[in-house]
């Protein structure tokens, strides 16, 4: 049994303009451990995907299911990295963000500040701690985010173009140091992204999505490539090619 | 942040400096008339009424009253507004409340309260009471509203309960609009104390300034408008720095 399964899924929008499919019919399977890159040009519907994995938003059609038990709410076995940093709190330091989670678990503060501690160096923000928020640049806000979502060690992760509003050259530095991370933990990741770079250089499969309305899934590449991966290599730009004609297509708009 | 305090310091002396200069050019070069009095003589009253112990008994009286008032007002306002900002049932009862009242000036509630409440205490807290009570409802309802989705999303997926969302994510991010309101409610407060002691009071400095008017003495006019203005801003400027604090901007660690 898969670990994440999405059966038939889809999502109707109804309001005073009328309907609006924002996705249909998509279906897929996540094991244990896979780090999956959702692609796709914006409108496809891929963020309402992963809000539906999280449990913001309920699919109008099909199922979502978790460990085979349906998902109908947002929950501490899926940790969300948001595109914007909008989500830190600023009356908390950066390390006290970080603990959120297991505050509201009750964890003493010294188990608790020590656990954090842990999670501030994996990101590369030692010695940052007593930050807050605006005092951080959009990549550390990043950072602090996906520390406070791994702090609270959820099954899986949901990244959604967490990465998208930063510069090209922190871009690719936080890509590397989520792949470490990635590889360190091991947390099954589902990650949206509109870049196919940033897709061929994290995956373990790329699924590219059909263009919007109803966005669905077009087609599942694996990227049998070994980590770091060198992004100017042979094989890398193969996949890179493939993924890319995939991708053509929904922006020029052959169906 | 140091040398910006100081420089905002700097700017606020300097800043009166002006005011006092303009003050005392107006009052000598453009009018020169009795009942323009420039800023010496006025200071000079003032010590006078220090020595007396007349100013600050009348200051007293009035900051008394306004922080009764504004702390009755505040401790209404501030669970109502969160009610109202978290629950579409209380919006839908309560709104019409708000926008109703708060079109009714306080000064218009005076002759109201002294019928109520006589011309003692109780009248002007009440009145204090009332002119803070809606600010703070509005500013405080308009600021739950506000909290960002994604950081009650990001609360939810790290497996806070509903009542977790409320206290640790929208009531500190609400914080700020909350001060913010005080501090509108507050220059009411200065308005209304002084309407309320003009109008009905044994005390303070609304009735400062009308006895100064019944008998004349301009300088103690302008004694009673300068401590009302002084202490306005310092009350402001506490305001201010709380809302720097909680907004986050400020780090008390560094």
């Amino acid at each position: 049994m898969a670990f994440v399964s999405l059966e038939g899924v889809g999502k109707t929008y109804r309001g005073r303009t009328g309907a609006w499919e924002a996705v249909r019919d998509f279906s897929l399977d996540l094991a244990e451990g896979e780090f999956f890159c959702l692609l796709g040009t914006s409108g496809c519907g891929k963020t309402t995907v992963l809000n539906m994995v999280a449990g913001f938003e309920q699919p109008t059609a099909g199922r979502i299911l978790l460990d085979g038990r349906p998902v109908d709410r947002p929950g501490a076995d899926r940790g969300v990295v948001f595109q914007g940093h909008d989500s830190l709190y600023d009356w908390l330091t950066a390390l006290d963000n970080i603990g959120f989670g297991l505050r509201l678990r009750g964890l003493g503060r010294s188990e608790r500040r020590a656990k954090a501690e842990h999670y501030l160096t994996m990101v590369g923000l030692t010695g940052q701690g007593a930050k807050h928020p605006t005092e951080l640049s959009g990549g550390m806000k990043q950072r602090i985010q996906i520390a406070r979502a791994l702090a609270n060690d959820p099954r899986m992760l949901l990244m959604d173009e967490p990465f998208g509003a930063l510069d090209a050259m922190t871009r690719a530095v936080l890509q590397g140091e989520l792949s470490r991370i990635w590889a360190e933990t091991r947390k099954t990741v589902l990650f949206i992204t509109h870049d196919i770079e940033e897709a061929v250089a994290l995956a373990t499969r790329v699924g590219v999505m059909k263009r919007g309305p109803g966005g669905t899934l077009k087609a599942v590449i694996p990227v049998d490539l070994p980590f770091p991966r060198e992004r100017t290599s042979d094989a890398f730009m193969a996949v890179f090619r493939e993924v890319h004609a995939l991708i053509h297509d929904e922006i020029h708009g052959a169906h | 942040m140091r040398t910006d305090g100081l420089a905002t310091a700097g700017g606020y002396v300097a800043g009166f400096a002006l005011l006092f200069l303009v003050w005392h050019l107006a009052a000598t070069v453009l009018v020169s008339s009795v009942l323009f009095p420039p800023p010496l003589p006025v200071l000079e009253r003032a010590v006078v009424l220090i020595e007396d112990n007349i100013l600050q008994e009348q200051i007293v009286a009035s900051m008394r009253r306004i922080l009764q008032g504004f702390l009755i007002g505040s401790a209404i306002g501030i669970p109502i507004g969160l009610a109202i900002g978290s629950f579409k049932l209380i919006r839908w009862l309560l709104e019409p409340w708000t926008e109703f009242f708060r079109f009714i000036p306080a000064v218009a509630m005076i002759t109201v309260a002294v019928i109520w409440f006589g011309i003692g205490e109780e009248s002007k807290i009440f009145l204090i009471a009332y002119t803070t009570v809606f600010v703070v409802v509005i500013s405080t309802a308009a600021g739950v509203g506000a909290v960002g989705r994604d950081k009650i999303r990001a609360a939810q997926c790290l497996g806070a309960s509903r009542l977790q969302v409320f206290a640790l994510v929208a009531l500190p991010a609400t914080v700020p609009y909350i001060l913010t309101g005080m501090r509108l409610a507050m220059s009411n407060a200065f308005v209304t104390i002084v309407a309320a002691e003009l109008i009905a009071s044994n005390d303070g400095l609304g009735k400062l300034l009308w006895d100064a008017r019944l008998f004349m003495q301009v300088e103690d006019i302008f004694v009673a408008l300068l401590a009302l203005g002084l202490l306005g801003f310092a009350t402001d400027r506490i305001f201010r720095f709380l809302i720097r604090a909680f907004a986050g901007r400020f780090n008390a660690t560094v």
